[in-house]
């Protein structure tokens, strides 16, 4: 039995309406309890800001495209490199970190709960065996559906059911968290070379269309009654003018759940570019947030770029070898069969970059335009835009105007004329940025029945204390505070242990992974379904028996079923 | 009892429909595996215990001795050599890698005398690929470039490109033209549509003239390049720009003659460049069942495929210097632990010489080369016969290797958890 | 004569190499492939033994004629005997020319040592249980 009770902590729990409340927080074998005895190690906050561990709802961290990217870049792994050191394993690179690297920078930030963007279900146990070694947050992963065949038949055949079907047994057999779609269609188009450009223009063979997937994916996710909803990549990232396909994507998109969104939509700076070319680039982050800021039922993420560099790593395979014959550098590619795909390219974003200059802006645009902070989430799409370890720097300048402005002016001069970011004047506060990190994800992702994103009394104690007294400092003015505030905790304490202390981590870590288990009935049970199963042995190169994720790979997880409505 | 859906651990095909029929404790038959497979899994002679050489003589020890033995060797080092890993599951990667970071030695496996030089290309350029399926339902071109899969890969052809059936393809095998490129007309070749004869050290310079055909400058090709005609090259180029999807497979005739890393790199950016006119991939042939599966585990934990050196206590990481080959050839490391590979049998003579000069311990289920150098060697179970645990196949795809009976020989990451346990004692007391 | 040796992967290489201590595995990596013509030069028959001398040391193999290699080529499985002449020279990429390294080539009356014996030569001390 273990005790602790954080005493004074300046407690902010969006979740339970609490906004700077100077309490204590006691915990008990690794959950948040009314209180404790007198036996109980006592921590004093001394009136720092507390808030319930960090959640990153969009991340790269853990599977093959991952390691694809360390793997290419040794001189990403020269640029960060720590020696073993107490329990600390030793650490490589800087955008594409080893797990361990990852699991204690993001430890150090105060976050105890990961979602991997992307894992293709047949390389699932690649993802599950990094998610063992980063040990000090708790894990999950969206499985990827964009070019899945067995799903395109269905959607082709007007039969959502069998879509729901499908996307169930597939998670339950490579122990997923939820349904992810990056680029419907385009990801089955580059097998053959070939990308979509828009929500009608449909998949070759399969005939159909990345609006008929989204809107046939969404309903069978919400007959699934899945925790997460849909989680979208929109087509024609980094496109000019791509906007108006993200309009069209989020405008498809119906109420079906009251709990939480119906559609989650990723990284939606790379979406909100308007003009026709390079030449006349221009942010359309306005229309974006309009539409957002009238539908509850779409939350989306930030996906901010900064200056620098970083590693570019997506599903969206076509688009990374268009950024490929754009830079010039490097560049891998990995189509998965019957599945999806991805691209890796390192990328360098720089001030004097006229085009990412205006994405750097669209970013901020995005969440200071989006009126309802549970509607916009902060990421960085992480490596794509910039490594996580820059949230506390975006925190900042989402806090502070007068940051933003200096900011501002070491950017290309001509970025004024192209985006509205100079004008606005919005300011977030402490409590919009506790949703931004941690109680929106926690909303978003379903997972606030389960103890994550508060600190109520059952809750799962994961909780950051920051080195920062928000009475004291005024975030507008003393954004360089706020900046190292958010970059190190003085503790980050994960199910009733600390586990990071000022930077240092300070145990081995047991992670759990979230997973989800759709209950269907025989009928819908793909398992016995004679079709998929030919299918699936005659074109498929690992057999069926082979495919899912054992249970061996699972160490301490959690199990999420649902009542599927088939 | 038939055991089915088996996973072959011998190469890089990882192939999982093998067909294992157990009797008592002994595999009795194989179905579906071929010649190499069917010997791996129906393996026998296998060592019965551990042993140790003591003067002129082997003695035989005790596994808790062995171990001993070999967590005194590594930690009394000052720069051990921990090697191989390429012929064993991934669980016991994963501990090989804290061992080596614990006592500051270097990890290298065999990529460095196999596909090291691919991964340098791919450092310097990318890797535009993808899985064997995508190839199998898509490819109507395959070229098998200084690979001779028939002896090294033999079911490649049938599971994945010239006999295999494929979704997008009506009739595979007359849909699908296949080239072979090789300096002698190997048993692969003879299938070929397009056989390809390059003279010993010529790839780069063809892989480079196709280049040149590839962006319209034929007219700077001489009438012959490395002893293959311009007519010839035009031909292969022709077949790349006309196919739907062309998969490229290369092997060791890229790697080990002149030029190596640069002959990859080479390939790989001909597929790039392909890619603006056609869809096209390119992949190793991976040897080992489990090489890919020691370069995943090495990168997700220190950063790097292979050839790690922890002296620094940082992971260091330099091709050349840190390599297996390098560091024996220069007498710098003055212990080795040998791990699923037989490097007495692979690697230069002046190695091996080295290796008689060091303490060497040997987990391994067989008497093989190294045994000879060997102070200990430990005898563990096989994966994938009496042993399971993750595997990565050539394009990266991860299988679980399947027990398909019992024995009382422990595994290897059974082995590797009990010497890393009695090392970190070791290092606090 | 000077030969350019290639090493490689057999069938019968990979079947035998996880049983290094047998006859079969000594045989097939202790022979070397090599054009007719070349063994006729060398008045070489079917099985003759060789001395083949590398830039570090020599061994003794067996000649057998191949269609598949070229004249002034010879191909020899990868194994301890090819790697007994390798020079462990990597030019800094960690990876031995073994698929260019120029050999002389001669009869010889001696016959291939065994793997054993090989290893012996080296400092080693053969397992034979």
């Amino acid at each position: 039995m273990s005790e602790l009770l954080i005493k004074n902590a300046c407690v902010i729990d969006p979740l339970r309406g609490i906004n700077a409340e100077t309490m204590d927080i006691a915990i008990l074998d690794g959950k948040i309890v009314e209180d404790v005895s007198g036996a109980a190690e006592v921590i004093d906050a001394r009136g720092a800001l507390t808030l319930p561990g960090g959640i990153d709802s969009h991340t790269h961290i853990c599977g093959t495209k991952v390691n694809f990217g360390r793997y290419m870049s040794p001189e990403d792994m020269r640029a960060g490199r720590t020696p073993r050191r107490g329990p600390m394993h030793s650490t490589s690179g800087y955008s594409v970190p080893t797990t361990y690297g990852n699991s204690y920078r993001y430890s150090a930030m105060g976050y105890t709960t990961l979602l991997e963007g992307a894992m293709a279900p047949l390389e699932a146990r690649h993802t599950h065996e990094e998610f063992t070694y980063t040990p000090l947050q708790d894990t999950m992963a969206n499985a990827l559906f964009d070019g899945n065949w067995g799903i395109l038949e269905a959607i082709r055949d007007g039969d959502t059911k069998r879509v729901a079907a499908i996307i169930a047994w597939t998670l339950r057999a490579v122990k997923g968290f939820a349904v992810k779609l990056t680029n419907p269609g385009g990801t089955e188009a580059w097998q053959w070379g070939k990308n979509v450009s828009c929500i009608r223009d449909p998949v070759p063979y399969f005939e159909v269309t990345p609006a008929e997937i989204i809107r046939s994916v969404v309903e069978a996710n919400e007959l699934l009654h899945l925790p997460h909803s849909v989680h979208l990549h929109c087509n024609n990232l980094g496109t000019p003018g791509n906007y108006t396909c993200t309009l069209g994507s989020l405008g498809l998109i119906p109420d079906l759940n009251p709990k939480r969104q119906t559609l989650y939509a990723t990284h939606v700076q790379f979406h909100a570019y308007g003009g026709s070319g390079w030449k006349d680039f221009c942010s359309k982050s306005e229309p974006i947030a309009r539409l957002v800021n009238m539908r509850p039922q779409i939350v989306i993420d930030m996906g901010q770029v900064m200056f620098g560099r970083t590693t570019t790593m997506t599903a969206d395979g076509p688009m990374e070898f268009n950024l490929y014959r754009l830079h010039h550098d490097k560049w891998s590619n990995h189509d998965v069969e019957l599945e999806t795909g991805s691209g890796i390219i390192p990328v360098i974003y720089r001030r004097k970059n006229l085009v990412n200059s205006i994405m750097w802006a669209i970013g901020l645009e995005l969440a200071l335009l989006t009126k309802n902070p549970w509607q916009c989430l902060l990421t960085t799409d992480n490596p794509n835009g910039a490594p996580f370890v820059r949230y506390p720097e975006i925190i900042a300048l989402l806090m502070s105007k007068r940051y933003r402005d200096a900011e501002f002016a070491t950017i290309h001069p001509d970025t004024g004329s192209r985006v509205p970011l100079p004008a606005i004047e919005r300011e977030l506060d402490w409590y919009e940025i506790a949703v931004m990190t941690r109680a929106g994800q926690a909303k978003a992702l379903g997972i606030q029945d389960l103890g994550k994103g508060h600190l109520g009394p059952g809750a799962e104690a994961d909780v950051a204390i920051y080195p920062i007294r928000i009475d004291e400092v005024d975030p507008s003015v003393d954004y360089q505070k706020v900046i190292e505030a958010f970059g190190r905790t003085e503790y980050t304490i994960k199910r009733g242990r600390v586990v990071s202390r000022r930077g240092d981590c300070l145990v081995d870590g047991s992670n759990a992974t979230f997973w989800v288990r759709p209950k269907v009935s025989d009928d819908y049970d793909m398992g016995k379904d004679p079709d998929f199963i030919e299918k699936f042995d005659r074109y498929y190169t690992v057999r069926m028996r082979n495919y899912p994720v054992q249970e061996e790979y699972l160490n301490r997880n959690r199990c999420i079923e649902t009542e599927a409505e088939i | 009892m038939i055991v089915k859906d088996v996973v072959c651990p011998f190469c890089g095909c990882l192939c999982d429909d093998i067909e294992v029929e157990v009797e008592g404790n002994r595999v009795v038959s194989v179905g579906n595996a071929c010649e190499l497979g069917t010997t791996k899994l129906a393996g026998e002679k296998r060592m019965k215990n551990p042993i140790l050489r003591d003067g002129n003589e082997w003695k035989d020890i005790t596994y808790d001795e062995a171990i001993r033995y070999a967590a005194d060797m590594l930690l009394s080092a000052e720069r051990p050599l921990l090697y191989g890993w390429s012929g064993t599951h991934g669980e016991a990667q994963c501990v090989g890698v804290h061992m080596a970071e614990l006592v500051r030695g270097v990890i290298d496996n065999t990529s460095s005398v196999c596909h090291g030089p691919s991964i340098l290309a791919i450092q310097e350029v990318g890797h535009p690929g993808c899985t064997l399926g995508v190839v199998k339902n898509r490819a109507d071109l395959v070229i098998y470039w200084g690979s001779n899969p028939i002896d090294a890969h033999p079911r490649h052809l049938s599971r994945y490109t010239r006999y295999a059936d494929g979704f997008f393809l009506e009739n595979a095998f007359r849909d699908r033209k296949v080239v072979v490129v090789d300096i002698r007309r190997t048993e692969t070749a003879n299938i070929a549509d397009e056989f390809v004869q390059i003279k010993p050290g010529g790839d780069y310079a063809v892989l480079s003239a196709l280049r040149a055909i590839v962006r319209g400058k034929t007219e700077t090709i001489p009438r012959t390049v490395a002893g293959v005609t311009r007519e010839q090259l035009v031909r292969v180029v022709d077949l790349c720009k006309e196919a739907k999807f062309g998969a490229v497979y290369f092997g060791l005739g890229l790697t080990m003659t002149q030029g190596k890393y640069k002959n990859i790199r080479n390939a790989i950016e001909l597929v790039s460049e392909l890619n603006r006119h056609t869809k096209f991939t390119i992949s190793a042939m991976r040897g080992h069942y489990n090489v890919y599966g020691s370069n995943e585990v090495n990168t997700w934990m220190t950063g790097y495929p292979f050839g790690i050196d922890f002296s620094r206590g940082i992971a260091f990481y330099n091709p050349g210097e840190t390599t297996a080959v390098d560091i024996l050839a220069r007498k710098e490391c003055d212990a080795a632990l040998i791990v699923g590979s037989d490097p007495a049998a692979h690697f230069p003579r002046r190695c091996l010489e080295h290796l008689a000069d060091i303490p060497v311990v040997q987990l391994d289920p067989y008497p093989n080369a190294t045994t000879a150098f060997c102070n200990v060697q430990i005898p563990v179970a096989v994966t994938g016969i009496d042993a399971e645990g993750t595997a990565y196949r050539m394009d990266g795809v991860p299988i679980r290797t399947r027990k398909v009976l019992s024995t009382d020989y422990p595994s290897d990451a059974e082995v590797l958890s009990r010497m890393y346990a009695l090392m970190q004692e070791g290092r606090e007391g | 004569m000077t030969y350019l040796m290639v090493t490689g992967r057999t069938v019968n290489q990979g079947v035998t190499v996880e049983n290094k201590t047998s006859a079969e595995y000594a045989e097939e990596t202790s022979t070397c492939f090599m054009h007719e013509f070349d063994m006729l030069e060398l008045g070489l028959d079917d099985g003759d033994a060789i001395q083949v001398t590398g830039p570090c040391g020599e061994v003794v193999m067996r000649a057998v004629a191949s269609a598949e290699v070229e004249m002034g080529t010879v191909f020899v499985p990868y194994g301890p005997y090819a790697n007994h002449i390798i020079d462990a020279d990597t030019h800094s990429t960690g990876m031995p020319d073994f698929k260019s390294h120029e050999v002389e080539i001669e009869p010889t009356d001696e016959e291939p040592k065994t793997v054993h014996k090989l290893m012996e030569d080296l400092g080693g001390l053969a397992y034979d249980r």
